[in-house]
């Protein structure tokens, strides 16, 4: 049980780093890579 | 102080100085993708690596594919570290018999080798099955070493590029880096350190007969393999729980002398490589000037403070009420066969250089030197830093320099031909924010809650220090410690582990963001109105920055703890 829990805490935090990004690139000015397609 | 202490030091930094360029310049041509002379040998063993995993080498990725692929990589290699620490009691390689580890400390340290901070709430040899240190313990080391190069390269990239949508191949990066940086200088690096007498054996323990009769336990195990890339990481976690200072990982002063180049090398030579790829090897040289004064200061400060010896000591001596006869200075918590110079220099690299390894115990230096190693931490560890983490840490200090610089001459700030505008000015403020944040944060709940303050080794102004320097430890990715602090509690295992997680990631996506935001723009030619970056002026300047920064975030922080403990020292009052 405290397995997953500490496995559900690794999960947690990596979801929040990649929205973090999403923030990031959110953050970036348009034309820079923005969205990382142009 | 001795001459012979000065000139280990000044050899240690010219050593530095003549492998810069020659290193750097592979590790350009290396993640330029040009042929290697290992090319030959590893060129097979990579592209069959390439097609296992389905890997499209010639592909590049946009700053985003590329943070996200690195940080998928990173929530498996914790889940398969953690599950590698909870199951080791029935996994192979476990001569000892040690049983499985608690999942508050497998957390910890999963998290802590997987973010290259080797922070240790446990003692190696015995906690860590063979196959924990081989397969665990050590192929992260390698791998968090060559994610953060990837991560430093992308960054470069950025300024080196021209209207670029891409930043390169996470993938390709980390296995280049692996292949062909790593691991080479590692087969050679550990077979030397055998030849000095660090063990490599999957034997178990020895029982021994002392003279007295009494039996001990030798540890011996793998411990050459790790020990290597445990330093040319920026890792630095031991095999044995003493590191360093253990004669099975650091036998003499010639072994000695190797570990602190491993340490320090591949930092100082990505200086250049970053010089080569944008195009101007001055740009690199202004930068490990600045690393240089820093180093120098700190070496210089860390070395008179220990050699000075301990003021309370010095003041019994002088009144007739000791016979204590002070060899040569701060004895406390260091090898004889390193001496106070030898000491001083291993524990300002490992502090500077964010590996944390340690071959004496940083906790009982004296308070102004233990401040010096807790600065050189807060500092983002710039100087020189782990492979990677060190050059885009100093990268970021030189674009909050640069805008700095625009904003007193009323200029557009501009970095090896790169505009810095409100973009890259908001992700480097986010990366820089993240380590402060961290390491105050959660000192000061540290330092108000019962768990946290239960895991003292000394009272008042040192308990502080060893909190602070716990924290700032695990946020800068360094982990080296206070030893005093008992941090194998859940409590401590969580918070660290938070400190590493954030500490890493959310320095590493902006700083992938900035180089997505760089790349995408055109290089602007130099001209009359450029400020010069490869000059002495930014250096003096650059290093300015960073000490007023370091400064105004933690200099309350430090007054709390080796400031107000070295001048109660002064009136001989100790913790």
């Amino acid at each position: 049980m405290l397995d997953l829990a500490m496995l559900a805490l690794v999960a947690i935090s990596f979801a929040f780093a990649a929205a973090y990004a999403r923030f990031c690139s959110g953050l970036l000015a348009p034309g820079t890579g923005r969205d990382g397609s142009s | 102080m001795t001459t012979v202490g000065w000139l280990q030091i000044a050899i240690f930094a010219a050593a530095i100085g003549l492998l810069t360029r020659p290193l750097g310049g592979y590790l350009a041509r290396v993640y330029a993708g040009e042929r290697t002379p290992l090319q030959p040998l590893l060129g097979p063993l990579e592209r069959a690596l390439y097609r296992f995993a389905g890997i499209k080498a010639e592909s590049e990725q946009n700053w985003l594919q590329y943070t996200l692929s690195l940080l998928i990589f990173h929530a498996l290699a914790i889940a398969a570290l953690y599950a590698l620490l909870r199951l080791q009691s029935v996994l192979p390689l476990n001569p000892q018999d040690l049983p499985s580890v608690s999942p508050d400390l497998a957390l910890n340290t999963a998290v802590s080798f997987v973010t290259n901070t080797s922070w240790q709430s446990y003692g190696g040899e015995t906690t860590l099955s063979y196959l924990s240190q081989m397969a665990g313990i050590t192929v992260h080391s390698f791998l968090s070493a060559a994610s953060g190069i990837a991560v430093a390269i992308a960054l470069i990239r950025g300024f080196a590029r021209r209207q670029s949508s891409t930043i390169g191949n996470f993938w390709v990066d980390l296995t280049r880096g692996t292949l062909y940086v790593l691991l080479p200088i590692c087969v050679v690096a550990a077979l030397f350190l055998v030849t000095q007498g660090v063990p490599q054996t999957l034997a178990p323990s020895i029982q021994a007969t002392t003279l007295e009769g009494a039996s001990q336990t030798i540890a011996r195990g793998p411990v050459a393999s790790q020990e290597v890339i445990k330093l040319l990481s920026g890792d630095g976690g031991g095999f044995f729980n003493v590191n360093s200072a253990h004669p099975f990982e650091n036998p003499n002063p010639p072994a000695n002398f190797v570990e602190l180049l491993l340490i320090f090398t591949l930092g100082a030579a990505l200086t250049n490589c970053f010089g080569r790829m944008v195009g101007s090897e001055r740009q690199g040289w202004s930068l490990l000037a600045v690393m240089a004064i820093l180093f120098s200061l700190g070496v210089a400060g860390i070395y008179a403070s220990e050699a000075g010896g301990n003021p309370a000591l010095t003041s019994l001596q002088s009144a007739g009420t000791s016979d204590t006869q002070l060899a040569g200075g701060n004895m406390e918590g260091k090898e004889v066969r390193f001496g106070v110079a030898g000491s001083a220099l291993f524990a300002d690299v490992s502090t500077a250089s964010s590996d944390g390894a340690v071959n004496s115990m940083h906790d009982s230096f004296l308070p102004l030197s233990g401040g010096i190693l807790l600065a050189n931490m807060m500092v983002d560890e710039v100087i020189v830093g782990a492979p990677g983490s060190g050059l885009f840490g100093m990268l970021l200090f030189c674009i909050v320099a640069v805008f700095l610089a625009g904003l007193m001459i009323g200029r557009t700030p501009e970095y090896v031909g790169k505009k810095i505008g409100s973009s890259e000015v908001k992700m480097t403020i986010l990366a820089l924010i993240a380590v402060p944040l961290a390491t105050l944060g959660l000192t000061a709940v540290a330092c108000v809650v019962e768990p946290g303050l239960a895991g003292l080794g000394n009272a008042r102004p040192h308990g502080y220090s060893e909190i602070l320097y716990a924290y700032t430890s695990a946020a800068a990715t360094n982990g080296s410690a206070f030893a005093g602090l008992n941090a194998n509690s859940p409590f401590y295992n969580l918070t660290l582990a938070l400190a590493m997680f954030v500490g890493r990631f959310f320095v590493i996506v902006p700083v992938l963001a900035v180089a997505g935001s760089l790349a995408a723009q055109t290089i602007i030619p130099r001209s009359s109105g450029t400020l010069p970056t490869d000059r002495a002026l930014f250096v003096a300047f650059l290093f300015g920055v960073i000490v007023i920064v370091g400064g105004l975030t933690y200099l309350p922080a430090l007054a709390l703890g080796p400031i107000v403990e070295h001048l109660q020292l002064l009136h001989v009052t100790l913790y």
